[in-house]
């Protein structure tokens, strides 16, 4: 019996790894359904940001891990999307799963008239494009005033509120959050596990192997990266919409490179292309940084040195790499 | 079969280790820290990394001054006083992950917190839910004051000046006792310049016959002031009124006005440590003439001022700015405040804070029913190279009817 | 008003220069190693602060800071070429992207660390007036502006004239190619890498005394300029990056004097869009190689 194979993205025994991913994730749910009798609110805070940041990680992962286009917009709709909520739940009073879905809608729709000059880059000149998004961003949130507050930035965001009739049960806690979240992102990786899986998934691949290829099979290329481009940003603006429904302020620093940087590595690190790394990738590249508070001054350049390991001994990230640790450990087989 | 051998030693050894990283990690999660009661523990979440580390570090720095000269004389309560920091890189999110990490790992008494106003606001929340003060010593928006105290976050408190009673100052000396009446704005991009502007509108009605010409704002990264100096000298402005956070913007705005030929024919004033002795020296005919409005400066005249400039100058080989004052002041503030509390218990803490009378270096501070401080400020004009004082006065917020947005 | 617009074109050229020396080295880099150097910017922080701990920790003067700070960021460079960049050719992109960030996280905490987070007074530097052309400007832009004319008439000597020069054009152009010729692909890298670096902080040694302050973030913001400058003059094209140095400096001036000097930092990548969409190869190169 072969470990966790959900890490791995080449085709293998399908129906073998469909069982073997279904008990795995079961585990996991498992293991953080019961997180809040173990550890306490500071722990529950670093698994709800994970989860949160599961959302434009899983975006990035989706362009650039199965399409093959490096996207480092997802700083900007992560802030767009967190914005949408805010000033939607502060000015109209809607309600949370309303402004959800609307950072979602608003996303997509900024996204697409984006792309349209975006896609017909190369690849070198699709990164800074979307990097430009990014402090273009920044700038709007700062500058637009009347809209934004500028830097001062919004505060008070009314928790989320439960109800199906009546005044219903206000989202305050920690540990509430913490599953209100984890239902959020329990949605999200099925939803991903979901596209990717389906023929779509596979033209997504085709795409990022062999783009001339895929093309001549009669993928239509255009329509598939104007697709992957918005749905990537759909989940990037759900996360922050989360974000802000969780921390209730949002200000220009949520479009700081802290936030690209954290997606990038999530997604490198964790295993580009795979849905189980890149969950691993988000609790184990939030809590990472978090342990080595312990050294707070050596923090951020273990944290760099991490990312030069990382980025030289473990190229498809570390989910395909533990996957082979733990096939080669209990196979007695030479290893191919 | 050797190779075979070599195969399982290997394995054994992987399994050892993983086995003691977890455990390691999860005595470390559960680890009770010995939390003797006695050490009083400061929870100071600054950015130490990060765009915002170059004032992060300076806010640090005066808070573990007064940790040490505290320390040194007997403590509190005949126990150490213990800086904890926790860098949160300028972002909220880490501010926040700091912050619980320091209620919950490192069971701190209370916060001097945070540097930007969102960090600031952020926490409130959490320090509300944990039921523990939180003093602010750096954050310029009012709304942190507006939600605070009665506002509603009672546990936040703050020991830091908004900008409307400064910018009215200023503009009153300005226009009505040196009858200045063409202006231009500079203020930097933030919270604190846009409310600084914010407010500087609103008064700027009761003055009739001055004029801003333009109002402009530039990055905390600016370093190329050529273009807006240009546009000033063509507009042909009396008076830049310059808002911005700290000294190093005058030091290269200053040598740019020496290249545009604005040297000695434009005034500066405002708000933002303009006045500080390395710029006058360094920008005589500049600063000549220049009007600020600060509340603390280096060579203000009080012995407890002036050790502490000595003593940063020792600790650190260079001088402090107005954010470590602010910072050192306010351990200072909680240190006395906790004295009178008698107690280390955060409703002990709290009510001391809400009572507490304290002698700073530029007067009596005490709090507002919406935990602002009042704050005493200096106004400073540059007379012949040396900041002469002409006027003190008192800084409180302006609260509108309403809390709002 | 016509006096106001020539100001601001003067402006715009002479901080171009600045920006020119500063991110010709990125385009180098990417032209032979297909990667993007995020910490590109790290190199010019890394240049002004090994010339400021010259002056302030040895008191010597700022122009023997100037040789000084280029042995160091030299030395650095090779360091970081062996273990970083040099096994980067021929590697995936992500891979480039991760490493690069690596070293910008090391650089940038390891010169707080050594020196403290806070901003530095820079002392040094030829702070006289001078005018030229109507124009008053400090000397020690004047030198920038020199020293950077001499540079790229060197580069351009450099890349068309010397073998090694070629050995550049040749190993951005196919690495398979430049195996089979006997080029030898680690080697031009890390020439080109230090050179690129050096390039760098040489900008940020004669910059900190027009900047006046230095502090160990302020790398960043180059690094953006750089990506929009080298994207825009096309990646790997030197002449192309000064060219559109110059353009961003005189865009830049007239959005902060007309619009607002807040828009400065977005101009550079809201060209950099309008750009791409028009010319999706950069404006100065015929025909996309990459």
């Amino acid at each position: 019996m072969k470990l966790s194979q959900i890490f791995r993205s080449k085709t293998g025994n399908r129906h073998m790894q469909f069982k073997m991913g279904i008990i795995s994730s079961m585990l996991f749910i498992a293991s953080l359904l019961l997180l809040p009798l173990l550890g306490n609110k500071y722990h529950l805070h670093i698994a709800i940001l994970s989860m949160i940041y599961i959302y434009p990680a899983l975006g990035l992962n989706l362009i650039f891990g199965y399409t093959g286009m490096l996207s480092l917009a997802q700083g900007a709709f992560f802030g767009v999307g967190a914005y949408t909520t805010a000033l939607l739940a502060i000015h109209y009073g809607w309600p949370f799963w309303l402004t959800f879905v609307s950072s979602g809608v608003f996303c997509a729709v900024i996204s697409l008239l984006l792309a349209i000059p975006a896609l017909r880059l190369r690849s070198y000149s699709f990164v800074m494009c979307t990097l430009g998004l990014v402090v273009i961003g920044e700038a709007v949130s700062k500058n637009w005033v009347s809209l934004t507050r500028g830097d001062m930035g919004i505060s008070g965001v009314p928790r989320p509120v439960l109800s199906l009739w009546g005044p219903g049960f206000v989202v305050s806690q920690v540990v509430h959050y913490y599953y209100f979240v984890l239902m959020f992102a329990i949605l999200g990786v099925f939803l991903f596990y979901w596209v990717v899986s389906s023929p779509a998934g596979r033209c997504m691949r085709a795409i990022r192997d062999e783009e001339t290829l895929a093309e001549s099979q009669g993928v239509y290329v255009w329509a598939y990266k104007l697709n992957i481009f918005a749905l990537s940003a759909i989940y990037a603006g759900l996360g922050g919409s989360i974000y802000v429904l969780y921390m209730t302020i949002v200000s220009p620093l949520i479009f700081q490179m802290y936030h690209t940087l954290l997606f990038l590595i999530i997604v490198f690190a964790g295993g580009a292309g795979t849905v189980g790394g890149v969950v691993l990738g988000a609790f184990l590249f939030v809590a990472i940084p978090e342990t080595l508070r312990i050294t707070p001054d050596l923090r951020m350049i273990i944290y760099g040195l991490l990312f030069i390991f990382l980025a030289f001994r473990m190229p498809n990230g570390l989910g395909p790499f533990l996957v082979r640790i733990g096939e080669s450990f209990f196979s007695s087989q030479p290893k191919r | 079969m050797r190779k075979f051998l070599i195969k399982i030693i290997i394995r054994l050894i992987v399994l050892v280790l993983i086995f003691s990283l977890a455990s390691y990690i999860h005595v470390g999660m559960n680890k009770a820290e010995a939390q003797t009661e006695d050490i009083i523990r400061v929870g100071l979440p600054v950015p130490e990394t990060g765009g915002a580390s170059r004032w992060g570090t300076f806010c640090l720095r005066g808070a573990l001054l007064a940790e040490q000269q505290i320390n040194n004389t007997g403590g509190v309560l005949g126990k150490k006083i213990k800086i904890i920091k926790s860098d949160s890189q300028g972002i909220p999110d880490e501010a926040v992950s700091a912050a619980q990490r320091m209620i919950h790992r490192d069971k701190v008494h209370l916060f001097i917190a945070a540097m930007n106003s969102s960090e600031t606001k952020a926490l409130q929340p959490i320090v509300e839910e944990a039921k523990i003060p939180m003093v602010a010593a750096a954050s310029s928006d009012p709304e942190i004051t507006y939600r605070a105290g009665v506002g509603g976050f009672k546990w936040t408190f703050r020991n830091y000046p908004t900008e409307e009673i400064r910018t009215l100052v200023l503009l009153e000396y300005t226009i009505k006792e040196k009858g200045f009446s063409k202006f231009s704005m500079l203020a930097v991009d933030n919270d604190f310049g846009r409310s600084a502007v914010t407010f500087t509108q609103k008064y700027l009605p009761r003055f009739p016959n001055a004029r801003f010409a333009s109002f402009n704002f530039f990055s905390l990264k600016e370093v190329d002031f050529r273009p807006v100096l240009s546009k000033i000298k063509a507009a042909g402005s009396e008076v830049i009124c310059l808002y911005t956070n700290t000294t190093e913007t005058m030091q290269v705005m200053g040598r740019q006005m020496r290249e545009l030929g604005l040297a000695g024919k434009v005034r500066i004033m405002g708000l933002g440590d303009i006045t500080h002795p390395e710029n006058i020296k360094a920008l005589q005919e500049v600063l000549e003439g220049a009007i600020e409005v600060t509340l603390w400066q280096l060579q203000w005249d009080h012995p407890r001022s002036r050790q502490f400039v000595e003593d940063y100058n020792k600790m650190f080989s260079e001088a402090p700015n107005v954010l470590a004052y602010s910072y050192w002041e306010t351990t200072h503030l909680v240190a006395q405040a906790i004295k009178n509390a008698k107690s280390l218990k955060n409703e002990d803490i709290y009510k001391a804070l809400k009572a507490i009378k304290y002698e700073s270096v530029m007067g009596t501070i005490y709090f507002d029913d919406h935990n602002q401080s009042n704050m005493p400020m200096v106004l400073l004009e540059v007379v012949n190279g040396k900041p002469v004082i002409k006027g003190t006065f008192w800084s409180r917020p302006d609260y509108p009817t309403k809390t709002k947005q | 008003m016509n006096d106001l617009i020539i100001q601001q074109i003067a402006n715009g050229i002479i901080i171009g220069f600045a920006y020119a020396m500063a991110s010709v080295g990125l385009t180098m880099i990417f032209g032979v190693l297909r990667a993007i150097n995020f910490a590109h910017g790290e190199y010019f922080m890394c240049g002004a602060f090994a010339s400021w701990a010259v002056i302030h920790y040895f008191q010597l003067p700022y122009i023997i800071s100037i040789p000084v700070s280029i042995i160091i960021s030299a030395g650095i460079a090779v360091i970081i070429s062996r273990i970083v960049m040099e096994p980067l050719v021929d590697a995936p992109f992500s891979t480039a992207v991760l490493a690069t960030l690596g070293v910008y996280l090391i650089l940038q905490n390891t010169t707080r660390l050594l020196f403290g987070g806070t901003y530095k007074f820079f002392s040094g530097g030829w702070l006289e007036m001078l005018t030229i052309m109507g124009v008053t400007i400090i000397e020690q832009r004047m030198v920038l502006i020199i020293i950077t004319v001499a540079i790229f008439l060197f580069l351009e000597w450099m890349i068309r004239r010397t073998r090694i020069g070629k050995a550049m054009r040749a190993v951005a152009q196919n690495h398979e190619a430049c195996i089979i010729v006997g080029i030898n692909i680690e080697l031009v890298t890390r020439f080109t890498f230090c050179l690129g670096v050096l390039l760098a902080a040489l900008a940020g040694v004669l910059m900190s005394p027009i900047i006046v302050t230095i502090y160990p973030t302020m790398g960043e913001g180059m690094t953006f300029k750089a990506f929009a400058i080298t994207v825009i003059g096309g990646m790997g094209n030197v002449r192309g990056t000064f060219l559109s140095a110059i353009f961003i400096g005189i865009v830049e001036c007239f959005v902060a004097g007309f619009l607002g000097l807040q828009f400065r930092e977005a101009v550079g990548f809201v060209a950099l869009i309008i750009v791409l969409m028009w010319r999706p190869y950069g404006l100065f190169t015929l025909k996309g190689r990459f």
